[in-house]
């Protein structure tokens, strides 16, 4: 019998994989387009991003409400099943992810009318650059199921976390300066994180599509019963065995 | 989608929830209206209506002796064999009410074809000819040609086609049980029904057959109007389109049908608790 069987639950499973990489395709441009905002002021593009996002609020609840209704229907069992659940957080991932976006506009519309200086300008191009690779890795990774490539996204991830340092570093240098004032260098910073939190949203759907691919789950740093976690004594945190 | 028990028919008990998208004017629809199945004195189904609709899978789940099989078998008149068999209300199919006076069960059986729960090839016929029975049986006399492309025709339409090309004069029960129950399909659909009726047709079969079976009635169900029931509720969910749920009462109370509704919303947040209590396995 060589004919496939349950093809169409198959065909089900594909077609969410497909809506998955759809939002995160959007989403990988997205990135680019919140920090174009960002850089030129441009509060009617903004405008369009903020409203935008109700469309990638319905396709996760749309996507979810899918994977909800083949896992009580089919009964998914090993891959299927890794793929089903995994899809369920990676749908939050990327919804989380497009807010950020969204968030980065909305901080582009309060910093309006403030002129940002070349070295500012020049590490928000760079950690939008970065956000936006880390992206599109993940969500070619996931759509692939590229088991490495998921996994490069950790050390990928480590620039962005350097570019968020320097950043901060860049804002504090430019307040010191005058050519920011607090409110702007406030604003500024709160963006540097949800740079750094779109990255971590990436590495997260790297993390699921290793789990689909072989069910490779992160390492857990206490998990060996010789390694306990630090305890708590008198509201001092203290390592293992030493209270 | 309301899920609001409004749709309760008072003093039944039953949920019968109208779906939006149910189409309505196909051929092949069947309306069942208030139907009593009776065995003599007893009544073993009580006051169930339902529209079952072609073109789709409708799955009958329920405890044992619930009457899904009964209410199954009432669909062609097969439940009559058994003597003092009768019905109260209507089944009508094509404006036509298969109860009404004059109507030939026979000839019932041979639009609304039956799949049983145990493959029953004849077991020295052919294979070719297993598959000709029923239409031999309906008197036609077929040309050699005619039936050659009639048993490649339905094996081909039963998935079946490939495993038995080289050996159709093979006796029919040399074929495995999942080959024999599509052998069983095959025949079935040879005499060209409107609808099929398979009452546990995986029952005795592998998870491997059972799944070749379930494809092949998904692809049927393009063509056919198919009604299952199942013991196997992971069936009902993986293949029917729509769900209805009997149970009963107590011993000696007749089958009732609880809820009918699309099979995402039976197995997902179904409106009554008995159905929920009964697909999570917390009764049954």
């Amino acid at each position: 019998m060589s004919k496939e069987l349950r093809s169409n639950f198959h065909e089900q499973l594909t077609e969410i994989r497909d809506g998955i990489a759809q939002m995160g395709a959007g989403v990988t441009e997205l990135v680019p387009r919140a920090t174009q905002i960002l850089l030129d002021g441009d509060l009617e593009a903004a405008e369009y991003v903020i409203l935008g996002d109700n469309e990638y609020d319905a396709k996760a609840v749309e996507l979810e409400e899918r994977c909800f209704s083949v896992i009580a229907l089919q009964a998914p069992v090993a891959s299927d099943l890794r793929s089903l659940v995994s899809a369920i957080k990676i749908i939050a991932d990327i919804e989380r992810s497009a807010d950020l976006c969204v968030n980065i506009c909305k901080a582009a519309r309060r910093i309006y009318g403030h002129d940002l200086d070349p070295s500012l300008r020049g590490v928000i191009q760079k950690m939008g650059n970065q956000a936006r690779v880390l992206f599109k890795e993940s969500t070619e990774a996931y759509l692939n199921l590229d088991g490495p490539r998921a996994a490069a996204l950790h050390d990928m991830d480590s620039y962005l976390d350097d570019l968020q340092r320097q950043f901060i570093q860049v804002i504090f240098e430019s307040h010191a300066a005058g050519t920011i004032d607090l409110q702007v260098a406030v604003q500024l910073a709160v963006v540097a994180r949800f740079y750094e939190r779109i990255g971590d949203h990436a590495v997260n759907v790297g993390d699921r599509v290793r789990y689909i691919v072989d069910g490779w789950v992160p390492e857990h740093p206490y998990a060996e019963s010789d390694n306990d976690p630090p305890e708590i004594v008198d509201g001092v945190i203290v390592p293992a065995g030493q209270s | 989608m309301s899920d609001s028990p409004q749709a309760t028919h008072a003093g039944t008990g039953s949920a019968v929830e109208s779906d939006p998208n149910a189409p309505v004017d196909l051929p092949n629809r069947i309306d069942v209206n208030d139907l009593n199945i009776y065995y003599g004195a007893f009544k073993a189904v009580a006051d169930v209506s339902m529209t079952i609709n072609p073109q789709s899978i409708t799955a009958l789940i329920g405890p044992s002796g619930c009457g899904k099989s009964t209410f199954l078998r009432s669909l062609n008149r097969m439940h009559e064999v058994i003597d003092g068999a009768y019905v109260e209300g209507s089944v009508v199919i094509n404006d036509k009410n298969l109860y009404g006076p004059g109507v030939d069960p026979v000839a019932v059986r041979r639009k609304i074809g039956m799949v049983f729960q145990r493959p029953n090839p004849f077991p020295t016929m052919s294979i070719a000819d297993n598959v000709l029975a029923g239409k031999r049986l309906n008197s036609k006399r077929l040309s050699k040609t005619e039936g050659a492309e009639l048993v490649e025709e339905s094996l081909r339409g039963a998935n079946l086609w490939n495993e038995v090309k080289d050996r159709l004069d093979k006796p029919g029960s040399s074929l495995s049980g999942g080959q024999q129950q599509r052998l069983c399909i095959a025949r079935a659909i040879a005499v060209s029904p409107d609808v099929l009726l398979m009452d546990e047709p995986c029952s005795a079969l592998d998870p491997i057959s059972t799944l070749a079976i379930e494809e092949l009635m998904l692809d049927l169900k393009r063509t056919y109007n198919i009604v299952i029931v199942t013991h196997n509720m992971q069936q009902a969910a993986r293949v029917s389109d729509r769900t209805g749920f009997f149970t009963i009462e107590g011993t000696g109370k007749p089958g009732k049908l609880i809820e009918m509704a699309t099979t995402e919303k039976i197995f997902a947040n179904p409106a009554m608790q008995a159905t929920q209590d009964y697909v999570t396995g917390r009764f049954g």
